[in-house]
């Protein structure tokens, strides 16, 4: 028992998403310190949480498939605001009913996918700087659909959006639960071996006979579909329309992946965005209990909520800092290990008949 | 029956394979053989779709087959274990073996219970002690290269080529090895071997095909040569065993040693180097690729760091840490990596060759632009490098003309030591001898040059002395008469004295 459980804590240590793992842990204690656990732990707290962070960790999920395949979106933040424009738009417009204005959503959020997808991995453009460019274009899409924030969602569903099935579990939740169950098929088919392939080695990918071009676009019809439940959410949570919301979630979702331990390309899991993007909202939701004892504690204190945006900003920077740290200590590790293991192979030949140091210089 | 007739291929002004053939029959091991750059791996690199040949054609059973890349190889037949690898270090062993290859049940999900019987057959038949979820890249290098190879087997090839595989194994490990080829020979597999260790092509194979300077030179049984005779198709010569080659230490009294290189090891590569340069001496590096000649240098450059040893520079122990402090003590460093390492292609070609002398001076010095055009113009006309303006950009020059600018970038700055890592890579044969003649007048002049190159001709015609390397250590120190192209060539096989004894021993034990 006990040894099944140092195990498991073995492998826990050794994953990739170790580091962004202690994170969550960290910002989940301090969160619930400052903000008293019983109120912390209430449904209503965790529904709050839920409700109104699920679209940035599923961004963080869809971002994360992007990595590992050695690619990235920067405008998936923007995408979010397409979504929900669209939605908005198509069901006040055309008065179609709600649930096909929300498929539209969700078709826009795979277009504008595949219109990065072809910028970056047919043209072969830095990602980086191709997603940033379609996040104007996609902005100004936006403004072209909607030019002034506007409309409404039909009430029965944000109400559904925002209760608890049982009771007890958030239906933001279940959109969460969902996405992870996908790719966590996809992770078992073939393009989820592929696309680690190809974010790895794309040389040595297209030599095993994979092509890193549809692996790729794979990806990004998936990140298209997840981006677009992720709008969804936002759109639900608002119960309006706004072409200019939910910019920067594009690249805080790439630095919360980061914090969660993915490399650029072929490294770390979904696991990683997953708590990369919990200690994001974790330490957002601190800082602000944090300000607000604070008030509390001294009398006449007031700070605009630009300093809370600064200190969990400057948290999130210490934390990624960490993940330096944490790498490179990894990779010490890693080096010590493979030099222990040619030490003990020579060691071991030496008794075996021949002599030490001829056996040494053959090697 | 796998052929290859009349294949052509040219990178540029390199020919890599001239008129080249070779054919493999069911059920035998064929050994590819040739010295360094007679075009083996380009010949392998055609059958794995890498490369595209300018002529000539792939037969299979008789009929005409095109191969454009990877994909149509594998549907060939064809599998290959390559000598850089191509594993996935960030991926798990099971991942990497099956990658493209994958078991699927009906639901079109990877079927775990077929893949790890693939996985547990393949590690056992191989020998391979691991674990299948372990990392590639935390496994050891030579049990990387039994998973290039397993992997290669386990898609099920008609034909499979080994390219330089047993390098990096252990005795045991080739032992294991040659078992399954046997093994794989009963069941009708073609197997093309390219290596480098004789002893092996003695051991496993049936035919042979030699190859010397892109051409294929003879074709035949195993049985009908002896190691002089491959070493005479290999490099147009016999090799002459009377004289012995006798490693002893270089004792020229009065001259100043500039450079002391004691039991250096560098992890991986290096295990044991020892090596000693004189003032105005010319030192040669030779072997075979991948032997540690690039990480000697760039260690005694500061730009790695070495685990034991001792590096002694103009009688004090060089602690460099960084190239930008042993430059400014007086060494110069010239890679053969032109566009990685030593030309900023986009700027002028006088930036390039000031280049050199802004590393050495302050950091915000004052530089007069009149001095630099005539320094700059001055070291184009002494090197005759051949260029439009001091102010085209390095790109617009010929391969040969942007080495030779990186020459005169360091000679101009007459360093004590200068460094030169295969500097006449793809550099046409004018340009070639123009280097060497510089660098003799600099030697006379007293700078001490160590120099690494895969060309034997190179290494004879300019070095004083030639330390040859093997397996990360100095199999041979060529002096004098001993500088013998048989002999160089005998030493980079590792075939010196020593290591004949090696063999033997193991082949017995």
């Amino acid at each position: 028992m006990i040894d099944t459980l140092k195990n498991s804590f073995a492998r826990l240590r050794r994953s990739s998403f170790f580091a962004g793992f202690v994170l969550f842990i960290i910002a989940l204690i301090l969160n619930a310190a400052l903000q008293g656990p019983a109120s912390f732990f209430s449904i209503k707290s965790i529904n709050t949480l839920f409700a109104k962070n699920a679209a940035f960790i599923l961004v963080a999920i869809g971002q994360s498939l992007l990595l590992i395949a050695g690619t990235m979106d920067v405008s998936c933040g923007i995408q979010l605001a397409l979504v929900n424009v669209v939605t908005i738009m198509t069901h006040q417009v055309w008065g179609i009913p709600f649930g096909l204005s929300c498929l539209l959503g969700i078709g826009a959020a795979v277009l504008a996918s595949i219109a990065v997808w072809v910028c970056c991995s047919v043209f072969r453009l830095p990602a980086l700087l191709a997603s940033y460019a379609m996040t104007y274009v996609i902005r100004g899409v936006n403004v072209m659909i909607m030019s002034v924030p506007q409309g409404k969602v039909p009430r029965e569903w944000y109400m559904a959006y925002d209760s608890q099935l049982f009771g007890l579990i958030p239906v933001s939740f279940f959109a969460v639960l969902g996405v992870l169950l996908i790719c966590r098929f996809a992770r078992k088919t073939p393009f989820g071996s592929h696309i680690y392939a190809v974010g790895g080695n794309p040389r040595n990918a297209f030599a095993a006979g994979i092509s890193p071009v549809k692996v790729q676009l794979k990806a990004f019809l998936l990140k298209g579909v997840i981006v677009g439940i992720a709008g969804l959410c936002l759109t639900l949570m608002i119960a309006a329309g706004n072409p200019l919301q939910a910019e920067d979630y594009g690249i805080r979702s790439l630095s919360a992946c980061i914090l969660g331990g993915l490399g650029f390309g072929g490294w770390g899991s979904v696991a990683s965005a997953v708590f990369g993007s919990g200690f994001f909202v974790l330490i957002q939701n601190s800082v602000y209990y944090f300000f607000s004892l604070l008030v509390r504690m001294i009398p006449g204190f007031s700070v605009s909520s630009y300093w809370q945006n600064f200190v969990s900003d400057v948290i999130i920077f210490l934390g990624l800092l960490m993940t330096i740290v944490t790498a490179k200590g990894r990779q010490e590790v890693l080096r010590e290990g493979i030099v222990r293991q040619f030490k003990r192979i020579d060691y071991r030949k030496k008794p075996e008949g021949l002599d030490g140091k001829e056996a040494a210089s053959h090697e | 029956m796998f052929e290859l007739r009349g294949v052509d291929k040219r990178f540029d002004a390199v020919v890599a394979l001239n008129n080249a053939s070779l054919n493999v029959k069911p059920g035998e091991v064929h050994a590819l053989l040739g010295s360094n750059g007679s075009g083996k791996s380009t010949m392998i690199k055609i059958l794995a779709g890498l490369v595209n040949p300018n002529a000539g054609e792939i037969l299979i059973d008789g009929s005409p087959v095109e191969i454009r890349n990877g994909y149509d190889s594998r549907k060939l037949g064809i599998a290959t274990a390559f000598q850089d690898l191509s594993l996935i270090p960030t991926m798990s062993v099971r991942d990497n073996i099956l990658l493209g290859n994958e078991p699927k049940n009906a639901l079109g999900l990877v079927d775990q219970r077929a893949s790890d019987e693939i996985i547990s057959r393949l590690l056992e038949r191989f020998q391979i002690d691991c674990d299948p979820d372990d990392y590639v890249q935390t496994l050891m290098p030579s049990t990387q290269t039994m998973l290039e190879v397993a992997k290669a087997v386990a898609l099920k090839p008609r034909l499979l080529l080994l390219d330089e595989v047993t390098a990096a194994l252990h005795y045991d490990e080739i032992q294991v090895l040659f078992s399954v080829m046997r093994e794989l020979k009963e069941e009708g597999i073609a197997m093309v071997y390219v290596t480098h260790r004789m002893n092996e092509v003695f051991e496993v194979c049936d035919r042979t095909t030699i190859m010397r300077s892109g051409e294929s030179v003879i074709t035949g049984p195993m049985d009908d040569f002896s190691l002089d005779d491959i070493v005479y198709y290999m490099t147009g010569q016999r090799p002459d065993k009377s004289k012995k080659d006798v490693v002893h230490s270089h004792s020229d009294g009065g001259r100043e040693i500039v450079l002391d290189v004691k039991n250096l090891s560098i992890f991986p590569k290096v295990h044991d180097i020892s090596l000693r340069a004189h003032k105005g001496e010319i030192v040669g590096i030779g072997g075979l690729q991948g032997q540690g000649q690039p990480e000697l240098i760039r260690a005694i450059l500061g730009a790695i760091r070495y685990e034991e040893g001792e590096i002694i520079y103009d009688g004090e122990p060089s602690t460099f840490k960084l190239p930008s402090k042993a430059v400014k003590n007086g060494m110069g460093f010239i890679s053969g990596e032109r566009n990685r390492e030593a030309v900023f292609p986009a700027r002028t070609v006088l930036e390039n060759i000031l280049a050199g002398k802004v590393a050495k001076g302050k950091t915000f010095a004052y530089m007069p632009a009149k001095a630099n055009r005539s320094f700059a113009q001055s070291a184009v006309d002494k090197y005759n490098i051949v260029i439009g303006s001091l102010n085209h950009p390095a790109s617009s020059l010929s391969g040969g003309n942007q080495q030779k600018l990186v020459v005169a970038r360091w000679i101009a700055m007459q360093p004590k030591l200068l460094l030169l890592d295969d500097p006449t890579r793809g550099v046409d044969i004018h340009s070639r001898l123009e280097i060497h003649e510089i660098l003799k007048e600099c030697a006379n002049d007293g700078m001490t040059i160590l120099i690494s190159s895969s060309e034997s001709e190179e290494l004879l015609s300019l070095c004083d002395v030639i330390y040859v390397f093997y397996e990360g250590c100095v199999s041979a120190q060529l002096t004098g008469e001993n500088k013998t192209p048989e002999k160089l060539v005998a030493a980079m096989m590792g075939m010196s004295e020593d290591h004949e004894i090696v063999s033997t021993m193991e082949a017995k034990a």
